[in-house]
């Protein structure tokens, strides 16, 4: 070719519609809207002097005198962190243990112990916690057969250590998570020049391991701190029997109670735990630097271990096996068979009292099917939606000029230190100060949905970011120079690239939502129903075999999206992200 | 083709200075290269040109069109200055084919699929890699990557082609062939060139002029010869080729100056240094220095003194000895192998340059 046929003028790429910027703005916008936008209602109804749906409202701090005023408010305060402490050291202690025999051991099983252990924080939270009560509650099954038949001592997990030992059982996997990131990550030939010095590999543990951990620990403490706060189906369902009150079921009473419902001070303590939260959320942020905030889980496998147990090899794997067994798979089971039979009781057979009338519930009651049919739909919908949302605002937060893109990561992250409960009670004030908008939302099922997505979007964030990284922005800038504007270039090139964590996303997005419920208990009414809040309302009333059903319904759905996930995608450690 | 102008380019990272006043213009046709050595700002100008950063200060032109003014708040948005770039890491799209990578400019600028189709086959033609048009980059080579990426940024004709570190992925051979290539390429159609180098043999051997960068500001812009044999301050001196630093007191005597080596009872003479006076430095490359047998009486008279010979190693297509003549220690390349522990070495009055 010479330069005459080189040289050939081509029109000049054109500008595109829609400018960059104004997409760009719309999403900023949007993201704030969605996220921050339901606190501005919630900490205005804390300081009216009646709710926001009665006119003629003024300023007042009535609210707040009063929840200080209330001995059984602080008592809740008391409770709640206490449990959460002792929660987050059990969940931070054995977490730690299981990551370096996983990672740094010989253990046996070691793989599938590592994918295994992640199962507690995918399952359904609240079946979880019914399956326990099931199995291991006051009068549950292997209670009644431990302490009746065998005379032997059982856990009693009505009690706040009780209760911490069953949310640690859940967020066990996430202290796992950071602390086996952190190994992963860390360079092991510190360990190796230790050991080359001479050292033991026990004391190499001691004083090379252990302290690289620390970062790790900390982060997953203050993390699993915040979400402990937060529970709800724990101390609404176990909490109870024995008059202890949380924060969060002290505000659910509260709101629920039909004698004298208070809006006012229920916000007003709803503004409190979101202030704790908040300052969680910033002090890990500070613990953290801003980068290292994002593990990728994998790395090198088949080095040689640390760590020889020897003899101990079997016997520390069966421990791990027996206490998946007892935590996870014991509360499935009996689940499970609650919902095959009439009552639960070691005193007669189960196959005795078989019945199939749980499961009719599910299928003519209308609540029943209408939790389940609105949940398929929110979750569905939702995944979709946001997944596209958050890829959309992750590349305008990574791979954009925009200016307050720096903001949009602390932002979306932000619900992830948000209880639950809080985010329902915002969303509530919300729907109901934005007129035509919020009554549609407020009667449908999309206003749960809603919350629900807002809810988990951190993890679509978590999950997509690393991926993001680690495409070079030099192929975005490719694209540019080529003559492609910002959102084709975002369209065309990063986002193909970005698939597999896109539908990642999507997947423990679905598992979320399906399983999600502390947002929606403020917000259900007559024909929004979800399976959850279904769960929790109808267990209160004592419908224990037919909210049994629904959970292994709900245990059901996520074990097989998780199954074609980690099929389909191979995802390897979906729940990895939660570790973030 | 137009040429490119840059003026007080000004760009800070926090309180880093990135750029500090860069300055130059580029002629129609010409491969200009920025040279200097990593972190130095090189990448920051390149990008600055190619709108994906945006300095604070300084303008930037190419041929009418001014792409960024900061005086004015004007910038022209990457995708709307049509330049060719060709990345550090080629950045060729992993998921599409060799076509597709190549069509994607054009469907950018809305070509019909027949024209596409056969500018796509004319441009790979060019870059010997018809025969690839259906593979997937991971399937490629890394040479054959490189030159997947220039394709694709030649393809739709651009007016300037900005060149980061393009060799710097391959290995020492195929990057011996590849600047070759790149630079007949360049040469035949004519391209306005920015190329950017940290390699000062790749810089010399293939630019038209160069400007070396140190801590983001411009040292000197010259021909490779100028900027090798005339370096104007000791950085380039140092950074451009091997160079032996001679400190010296300098005093102008007749047509010449004369520096007092610092140390030594030695007198350098050094011709081309008009004006310079007091303390100097004076710099000499290893190869413009002869190595003579000690008893070669030929060798007699300006700048020839005995030293004595520390190591001699052989590399080849020559020999590298260091020697001391009394304190002063010289690096020195030769082709001849002279024996013996002394020797008599020459340093050229021409050969020298005043660097500071
Ligand atoms: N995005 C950024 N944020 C902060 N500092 C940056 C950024 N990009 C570049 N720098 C700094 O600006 C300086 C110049 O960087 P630049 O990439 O231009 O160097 P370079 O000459 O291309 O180096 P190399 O040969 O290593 O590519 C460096 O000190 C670098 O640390
Ligand atoms: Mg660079």
């Amino acid at each position: 070719m010479s330069a005459a046929t080189y040289e050939r003028t081509f029109p000049r790429p054109r500008r595109s519609l829609v400018p960059a910027w104004a997409l760009q703005w719309w999403t900023w916008l949007l993201v704030v809207a969605l996220i921050v936008g339901p606190y501005i209602p919630l900490v205005y109804a804390s300081l009216r002097d009646r709710p926001l749906y009665e006119a003629g409202g003024v300023f007042t701090l009535d609210p707040y005198r009063q929840l200080f005023g209330d001995s059984v408010f602080w008592h809740a305060w008391l409770n709640t962190l206490g449990f959460a402490a002792l929660s987050t050291v059990l969940a931070v202690a054995g977490g730690a243990v299981v990551a370096i025999l996983c990672s740094r051991a010989d253990l046996a099983g070691r793989k599938l112990f590592s994918r295994l252990i992640l199962l507690p924080i995918l399952l359904p939270s609240l079946g979880m916690v019914l399956g326990w009560i099931v199995v291991w509650g006051p009068g549950g099954y292997l209670t009644s057969m431990f302490s009746d038949r065998l005379h032997a001592p059982t856990l009693a997990i009505d009690t706040i250590p009780g209760m911490a030992l069953v949310e640690a059982s859940r967020l066990l996997p996430i202290a796992f998570l950071t602390c086996q990131a952190a190994l992963t990550r860390a360079d092991s030939s510190l360990e190796d020049a230790a050991r080359s010095a001479g050292a033991r590999p026990l004391r190499v543990l001691g004083s090379v391991t252990i302290p690289m951990l620390r970062p790790a620990i900390l982060n997953a403490a203050t993390l699993i701190f915040t979400l402990s706060i937060a529970a709800l189906g724990i101390p609404l369902l176990l909490g109870t029997s024995n008059n202890i009150v949380f924060v969060s079921s002290y505000l659910y009473n509260t709101w629920t109670s039909a004698s004298a419902p208070d809006p006012g001070s229920v916000s007003a303590g709803a503004v409190m735990m979101l202030a704790a939260a908040t300052a969680l959320l910033l002090l890990r942020n500070r613990l953290l630097g801003a980068e290292a905030r994002f593990v990728s889980v994998g790395g090198k496998s088949g080095r040689q271990a640390l760590l020889r147990l020897r003899g101990w090899r079997w016997p520390l794997a069966a421990v791990l096996a027996l206490y998946l067994v007892f935590t996870t798979l014991v509360p499935i089971l009996g689940l499970a068979l609650m919902s095959f039979v009439v009552v639960l009781t070691p005193l007669v057979a189960p196959w005795e009292l078989l019945t199939s009338a749980h499961w009719n519930v599910l299928l003519d009651d209308p609540t029943f099917r209408s939790s389940i049919e609105n949940s398929a739909v929110i979750a569905v919908v939702g995944a979709v939606a946001t997944t596209a949302f958050v890829a959309l605002a992750t590349l305008v937060a990574h791979r954009s000029r925009f200016p307050l893109r720096k903001t949009l990561p602390f932002v979306m992250l932000y619900p992830r230190a948000t209880p639950g409960i809080i985010i329902g009670i915002g969303f509530f004030w919300a729907y109901l100060l934005t007129g035509a908008l919020g009554d549609f939302l407020r009667d449908s099922i999309w206003g749960i949905m809603v919350a629900f997505c807002v809810r988990n979007l951190p993890l679509a964030y978590i999950v997509m970011y690393p991926t993001l990284a680690r495409i070079g922005e030099e192929l975005d800038r490719a694209g540019r120079a080529a003559g492609a504007g910002w959102w084709r270039t975002c369209r065309t090139i990063v986002l193909p690239l970005l698939k597999p964590a896109i539908f990642a996303s999507f997947i423990l997005l679905f598992v979320e939502i399906i399983n999600d419920y502390d947002p929606a208990v403020f917000l259900v009414r007559p024909g929004t129903e979800v399976m959850g809040a279904t769960m929790l309302s109808q267990f209160i009333q004592g419908m224990v075999g037919p909210v049994s059903a629904l959970a292994m319904v709900q245990v059901a759905i996520t074990v097989v999206v998780l199954a074609i996930g980690a099929k389909v995608f191979r995802i390897g450690a979906t729940g990895g992200e939660h570790g973030a | 083709m137009p040429e490119i102008r840059v003026e007080g380019l000004v760009k800070e990272f926090g309180d880093q200075r990135a750029l500090d006043d860069v300055s130059f213009s580029v002629e129609d046709g010409e491969l200009f290269t920025l040279l200097g050595p990593s972190g130095c700002g090189k990448s920051t100008t390149l990008m600055s040109i190619a709108g994906f950063q945006t300095p604070e200060q300084g303008r930037i032109a190419v041929g009418e069109e001014t792409f960024f003014d900061a005086a004015r708040r004007l910038a022209v948005p990457a995708e709307q200055r049509n330049l060719g770039i060709v990345f550090q890491s080629y950045a060729v799209w992993p998921h599409m084919t060799v076509f597709d990578n190549l069509a994607f400019p054009l469907r950018v600028r809305k070509l019909k699929r027949d024209a596409i189709r056969t500018r796509v086959r004319e441009v790979l033609e060019l870059v010997e890699m018809a025969q690839y048009e259906r593979r997937y980059p991971h399937q490629l080579s890394g040479g054959q990557q490189q030159r997947v990426a220039l394709a694709r940024a030649l393809v739709y004709s651009p007016a300037v082609l900005l060149l980061d570190e393009p060799f710097s992925n391959l290995d020492a051979k195929l990057r011996e062939r590849a600047r070759a290539w790149v630079k007949e390429l360049q040469h035949r159609l004519g391209l306005t060139t920015i190329f950017v180098t940290h390699d000062q043999d790749e810089a010399l051997s293939m630019s038209d002029r160069v400007a070396v960068m140190s801590a983001g500001e411009v040292q000197q812009i010259g021909a490779p010869e100028d900027v090798y044999r005339r370096p104007a301050n000791r950085f380039v001196a140092e950074f451009v080729g091997r160079v032996n630093l001679i400190e010296g007191v300098a005093a102008a005597d007749g047509g010449v100056v004369v520096v007092d080596v610092t140390g030594s009872q030695h007198r350098l003479t050094v011709r081309g240094a008009d004006g310079a006076s007091g303390n100097v430095t004076v710099a000499v490359r290893p190869e413009a220095v002869t190595v003579l047998p000690a008893e070669d009486a030929s060798a007699n008279g300006t700048n020839t003194w005995e030293a004595d010979v520390g190591t001699v190693a052989f590399l080849g297509d020559h020999y590298e000895y260091e020697v001391t003549i009394g304190s002063l220690a010289l690096t020195v390349q030769s082709s001849r192998r002279v024996e013996g522990e002394r020797v008599r070495v020459h340093i050229p009055p021409d050969a020298c340059t005043v660097v500071g």
